[in-house]
């Protein structure tokens, strides 16, 4: 993340989407892994337990098959109880699986088994040889203490959460392997963007002040509009320097709050971009209400304000039209340009993207507009119909 | 009088069962008791299915290799000979028999 802290790079929303599902999937993964580990120490200590138990309850079978066997011998002779055991519960069941006699608290035994574990109770099932009352299976029931449980859940929790901060850490440092690359080109291409940036700043602003210099009313028409045309193009630099120095510092600007009066800042604007609107023949309709005072940085509303009257002024067709109408709740500006799809209406605001890829630009503009809407608390709606308007609406 | 015990000698004997009749009759003279012989079919076969599955086997063809006596008894007493009760009723003779002896819900 240093990396990205040092060039002033931020993530792209879509990257940042990449990063989560690349780490909710790998997340799924260790979890998939762990769980399967768990299940399988689980079970082998479980084994460990009934195979510990087995020996026990082997002998309290063989005590009760003896039982059976006099019980068996003596049928008509003793009376006819069923041999019981304080140390374990017993059932007998005959070749088909029915039931003799059973002592035990679940009715559902697996006869199958050699040793299970139900319902925290130990099943040991011993085949007879000889059917003693017509007994084939003995099934002897104890009560599992458990002592093996906890200590396995212990283990879980230790070993488990070791294993996950471990996998955890792999994962980080595998998503930085894997983003270095990305990261780079993006650094370099941003670091290539601000040293561009720097070199511009000085030949825009000799340009711009040479041009007001040379400005004489007195000058023939043909002049007069080159000269005008010059302005126009260096202004599109200017601003196009401003958009760029905002994105790639944005994160070394301090933010200068003030009471910011929003229809003299708007007339402002418009006359910076009255050439414009000239040289495309738009008409600009104001609806401008009195006494809107935001208390926002001003730099950045103006930077707002330039691309929403720029965006609009490129996207404008040869004698249209924009409306500005500014209330106390928002400010609205409607081109009578090319309008959006509306399958493109969402991505307009992503960096580097541009619904209309037939005028120039880099689509940096919306991008800039969504962030210092961000930073300002201010909201940004967007209603366009293809080929007829586009009106972008920020309410505060 | 004569008549009377005559008539419900017969009569008696016309309600003991087929069980009753064609084997606890015979076992009766015997020194082995009928019920020793029960025992002998649990302890080999366990369930009531395959135990009177084999006694009708044996009753209907008696040999010394179906037999659930031990060999010394075998050679002093031989083989019974063939029932000459039909499937009917030597199946209704045996299951009175089984339901007789058996220990399922005999034990307490």
């Amino acid at each position: 993340m240093s990396v990205l802290k040092n060039w002033d790079i931020n993530l792209r929303q879509s990257e940042k989407k990449t990063l989560l599902s690349f780490f909710i999937l790998y997340s799924f993964f260790t979890v998939l892994l762990l769980l399967f580990l768990a299940i399988t120490y689980y079970n082998s200590q479980k084994n460990l337990m009934l195979k510990d138990e087995r020996l026990i309850l082997s002998k309290y079978a063989n005590k009760q098959i003896q039982k059976l066997k006099y019980l068996h011998v003596n049928f008509d002779k003793v009376p006819r109880i069923y041999p019981r055991n304080k140390k374990f519960k017993s059932g007998i069941y005959d070749s088909v699986y029915v039931k003799i006699f059973s002592l035990l608290d679940s009715d559902k035994v697996d006869l199958n088994e050699d040793i299970y574990l139900q319902d925290d109770k130990i099943y040991y099932i011993k085949e007879l040889e000889s059917y003693y009352l017509g007994t084939k299976y003995v099934v002897i029931e104890v009560k599992d203490n458990g002592i093996w449980k906890n200590k396995v859940y212990n283990n879980f929790a230790i070993y488990g959460t070791i294993l996950l901060s471990i996998l955890l850490l792999m994962g980080y440092f595998l998503m930085n392997l894997i983003l270095r690359p990305m990261r780079e080109a993006i650094s370099l291409l941003d670091r290539f963007i601000k040293d561009t940036t720097h070199e511009l700043n000085t030949p825009i602003s000799t340009i711009l002040s040479n041009i007001e210099l040379s400005e004489d009313k007195s000058a023939d028409e043909r002049l007069q509009k080159r000269l005008n045309r010059i302005k126009i193009a260096a202004k599109t630099i200017s601003n196009l320097y401003q958009d760029l120095v905002f994105l790639t510092l944005s994160s070394k600007r301090e933010s200068k709050k003030e009471k910011t009066n929003i229809k003299r800042l708007l007339e402002e604007r418009i006359e910076y971009f009255s050439l414009f609107f000239q040289s495309k023949k738009i008409v600009i309709r104001l609806k401008l209400e009195d006494g809107v005072v935001l208390y926002v940085d001003k730099n950045n509303f103006r930077k707002l304000i330039d691309n929403l009257l720029s965006n609009a002024i490129k996207y404008n067709k040869i004698n249209g039209y924009i409306e500005v109408t500014l209330t106390k709740n928002d400010l609205c500006i409607k081109n009578s340009g090319r309008g959006i799809e509306r399958d493109k209406l969402s991505q307009v605001f992503k960096r580097y993207e541009r619904a209309d890829k037939s005028v120039g630009g880099f689509g940096i503009g919306l991008s800039i507009v969504s962030k210092i809407a961000e930073e300002e608390g201010l909201k940004i709606m967007i209603d366009s119909v293809y080929k007829k308007f586009t009106t972008l609406k920020v309410s505060w | 009088m004569r008549v009377f015990i005559i008539f419900l000698i017969v009569m008696l004997n016309l309600q003991a069962s087929v069980y009753q009749k064609n084997c606890v009759s015979c076992h009766e003279k015997l020194p082995v008791k009928i019920d020793k012989f029960f025992y002998r079919y649990l302890l080999k076969y366990s369930s009531g299915i395959e135990t009177k599955y084999a006694i009708k086997i044996y009753l209907q063809d008696p040999k010394k290799e179906n037999s659930i006596l031990n060999p010394a008894l075998l050679n002093r007493f031989g083989v019974k000979k063939k029932s000459k009760l039909s499937e009917k009723k030597l199946k209704k003779a045996i299951s009175e028999y089984w339901d007789k002896y058996k220990v399922i819900g005999k034990l307490k």
